[in-house]
């Protein structure tokens, strides 16, 4: 006996009763990105699940590896890009995460999702956008800067900064130049580059001293490690941007991916559900309590 | 005395007696009687078919990290307050298999199928019935709903008793949650001497108690039982001050108290497998040895377990002091916001079955001297 | 030979310089001078004395150490409006101890650090300008080192095999 079917953007699971039960999904393609991060995509293995599901950039699914357990991994693109197939860019860091790694074309693994909730692309139109990432925070982000390059008119100006550790850790270097002919201006640093590194050597935040922002129609999205975006969001304070205009991406151990387990809570929120993405004035009470 | 003069809400004498074939009927019914047993030198909620099987003569007297029974040779079976377990035991099992998988050429997902029990709960208080709505936020929600516990739940039958004889660690008063029971029984007893004055609360509590041998309630009877819910009422012995508590507790996340309460808790986790609305779970793939078939677990987690909150690089609460800080900010904080409710409902196990002793009255009462300070 | 139109109207871009006085401006400009260098030309070595301090008005300046096994790190750029060499201004060791090399065509004004500091010392007003704005260099510097210490994005030495 199932109750309710859910309202929200299509979900795998179909009704509210059914959401701790993953659906299958083949790989159909690897794409190695950076050492220790490949990209994968999947395709449920039911079409009937794979015609009705969607999501929006921002949310995450969890993945199923039977023998191995779950892991929480953001929707690395949006779902026009993919053609609807789910694009998970992982990082190989856990039990799950590296049993991924051994993963080949044509394995099986289990899916639930979408959960969560997704940059607030709507509310931010007509905004100068500021995209501040780094290291694996860019996957998460890259929907959204698909989507902001498929309604380019929709935004202001666009500016995305990237940083990673050193040159060969930065994802998606082919795909810079056609972000920026698209009309998003880019800037990548490296927090330490070799001889043969001609781009800026720095830290994401500084960027904010090198150019104006109107804070009265600049919108900042970060996601990356917590401490960049603490000072991302630091430094967009500093030059009066609204911390309502501020939308940061948490990340906390997930369990259940609806607020039913406990584990992803910070203060009132339960991360899974009421994040990943938060406006950081809901946040700014508990953000900053050390080991809150 | 027929049936038909029964209602929800009627209040009738049963001989105790009767209570042994009221639990026969409902085992008749397809029910699983579950109630308080003694048992392992406590009282352990288990499988109990009868009077017999009840702590019949038994007191308790609790305070921090002591439960004590003490017997009085009474023909009374629920003068006690109950002990470490909790009804949540049942809906919530602490060992529940979500799904199976199988691989046969490739993975199949086999759902759980295990028949739900249909389990009786005897000698629910108000307390306990408060936490269990509490559970019900949490497990029945608009946008997700846990098929284990609803079905459990959809067949549950509860009788409750009324406490009168609250023991130093209750504080359900402050809390708003007894010793009285409110509504959400199916039949409510209070015990007398002689027989147990039962209330109908429901259709099928009224059915069942249709057809047993009861009688209409004297004055003596009633005032005997008002007398005594009164005099329990007016006996508790610890408050918690509950004004603003979101508020107090959310906004003295850096006060010393955390500091101090961090040395003394053992982060044992005691205090969230006694307590009955923590409702914390983990996941985890129990492997068959041939990697054939793998079960998924779900198993009740505490957020004092260190690895509760791990993240890549690292644990966002690496110590004693952050993690009590969690639980009570969140029994007593958070979960307002979250459910409209307080996650607390009083019935004192925590302090009772903390090793170290620690009493969240105090601990709350500490801390709003800190802010006065 | 640059003239001291183009020096200055180059300073002007730069909003410091725009804080001075008139007196402190011509003063300065004329302890300054523009240099045009292509992608790969060093500006200095470690080892080398301090002569200039500079600020990029265009293009961009690597600073790096060379380390033995790791051949020369990259640990910071200097875009437009950025100072690299303060350290030829701040009391303290007067050789270089990091190199600078273009990494791309860049426009740099290029100042006496000598002359800098005694004008410094004669006129206590612009030694007061010069040094606050020297701090703020340097402080933002240093928050961007630490961040970079902290190396934020490196691989977790611990993990839990859940």
């Amino acid at each position: 006996m199932t109750t309710t079917l859910i309202n929200t953007s299509a979900h795998s699971a179909g009704y509210t009763d059914k959401l701790l039960l993953p659906h299958w999904a083949e790989i159909v393609k690897i794409i190695p990105e950076a050492e220790g991060v490949t990209t994968l995509i999947f395709k449920f293995t039911d079409s009937e699940v794979q015609e009705r599901y969607r999501f929006e950039p921002g949310q995450f699914n969890m993945l199923y590896i039977p023998n191995y357990g779950e892991a929480a991994i953001s929707m690395s693109s949006d779902l026009e890009s993919a053609n609807g197939l789910l694009v998970h860019t992982i990082r190989h860091i856990g039990n799950v995460t590296r049993a991924a790694s051994r993963l080949k074309v044509g394995d099986v693994v289990g899916i639930r999702g979408p959960f969560g909730t997704s940059w607030p692309l709507n509310t931010i139109e007509g905004m100068d956008v500021v995209i501040a990432c780094g290291g694996i925070g860019l996957p998460p982000l890259r929907g959204a800067i698909q989507r902001i390059i498929r309604n380019r008119e929709k935004f202001g100006k666009v500016l995305l900064l990237y940083g990673a550790r050193t040159p060969k850790d930065l994802i998606y270097p082919t795909e810079y130049e056609p972000w920026q002919k698209a009309g998003i201006e880019m800037q990548v640093t490296v927090d330490r580059g070799d001889e043969n590194w001609t781009g800026r050597v720095g830290v994401v935040p500084m960027w904010f001293y090198n150019f104006k922002v109107d804070p009265h129609k600049t919108a900042v999205l970060t996601c990356g490690p917590e401490i960049m975006m603490r000072f991302v969001i630091f430094e967009a304070l500093a030059r009066r941007i609204p911390s309502t205009h501020i939308y940061v991406s948490l990340e906390r151990n997930m369990k259940c991916g609806q607020g039913a387990c406990g584990h992803c809570q910070q203060g009132p929120f339960f991360i899974c559900k009421d994040g990943p993405v938060f406006p950081f004035s809901a946040l700014e009470n508990i953000f900053n309590v050390e080991e809150y | 005395m027929t049936d038909k003069s029964l209602i929800i809400g009627s209040t009738v004498a049963l001989p105790k007696p009767e209570l042994d074939l009221l639990m026969a009927d409902l085992r008749k019914n397809g029910f699983q009687t579950v109630g308080p047993h003694v048992q392992d030198e406590s009282i352990v909620y288990t499988i109990i078919n009868g009077l017999k099987d009840l702590p019949r003569g038994i007191l308790s007297e609790q305070k921090p990290a002591s439960y004590r029974m003490i017997l009085t040779g009474k023909d009374r079976y629920f003068d006690f307050i109950p002990a470490g377990q909790s009804w949540k035991q049942f809906l919530f099992p602490p060992r529940h298999t979500l799904f199976t998988v199988v691989k046969d050429g490739k993975w199949q997902l086999k759902e759980n199928d295990e028949p739900t029990p249909r389990y009786a709960l005897i000698g629910v208080r108000a307390c306990e019935l408060a936490a269990i709505h509490i559970q019900d936020k949490v497990f029945l929600r608009e946008d997700f709903s846990d098929p284990g516990y609803r079905l459990r739940r959809e067949g549950l039958f509860i009788l409750a008793v009324n406490c009168l004889d609250p023991d130093s660690t209750c504080f359900c008063a402050s809390m708003g949650t007894g010793p009285r029971l409110g509504a959400g029984f199916d039949l409510c007893v209070t015990e007398l001497d002689e027989v147990f004055l039962v209330e109908v609360g429901s259709e099928l509590g009224r059915s069942l108690l249709g057809d047993r041998n009861y009688d209409l309630p004297s004055a003596f009877i009633q005032n005997t039982a008002n007398q005594a819910m009164e005099r329990a009422a007016e006996s508790f012995v610890r408050t918690m001050d509950t004004r603003d508590l979101p508020g107090l507790l959310t906004g003295q996340l850096e006060a010393e108290r955390w500091t101090e309460v961090g040395k003394r808790c053992l982060s044992c986790a005691n205090c969230t497998q006694v307590c009955p609305t923590c409702f914390c779970w983990n996941a985890t793939d129990q492997v068959d040895i041939l990697g054939k078939s793998t079960r998924r677990e779900r198993v009740w987690d505490s957020c004092f377990n260190p690895n509760y909150s791990y993240v890549v690089g690292g644990n966002t609460r690496p110590n004693i002091r952050s993690r009590y800080r969690q639980w009570l900010t969140h029994k007593l904080g958070a979960w307002k916001e979250q459910f409209d409710v307080l996650g607390c409902v009083g019935c004192g196990r925590c302090i009772t079955w903390c090793p170290a002793g620690i009493d969240l009255t105090e601990e709350v009462a500490a801390i709003r001297a800190e802010v006065k300070a | 030979m640059v003239h001291a139109e183009d020096i200055q109207s180059a300073l002007h871009k730069i909003p410091w310089f725009n804080e001075l006085t008139p007196e402190h401006f011509q003063k300065t400009s004329e302890l300054a001078h523009l240099r045009h260098a292509k992608a790969g030309e060093t500006f200095f070595r470690e080892g080398d004395t301090q002569d200039y301090v500079y600020i990029v008005l265009e293009g961009r300046v690597s600073l790096d150490i060379f380390v033995p096994h790791h051949g020369k790190v990259r640990f910071c750029t200097a875009e437009p409006y950025d100072v690299f060499g303060w350290s030829s201004v701040t009391p303290g060791i007067r050789q270089r101890t990091a190199g600078a090399v273009a990494v791309l065509d860049c426009t740099v004004a290029c100042l006496d650090a000598e002359k800098l500091r005694q004008l410094a010392e004669k006129d206590h007003d612009f030694g007061y300008l010069l040094m606050r704005r020297l701090a703020n260099v340097v402080a933002s510097r240093l928050m961007v080192t630490r961040l970079q210490l902290i190396d934020m994005f490196a691989e977790p030495t611990e993990t839990l095999n859940d």
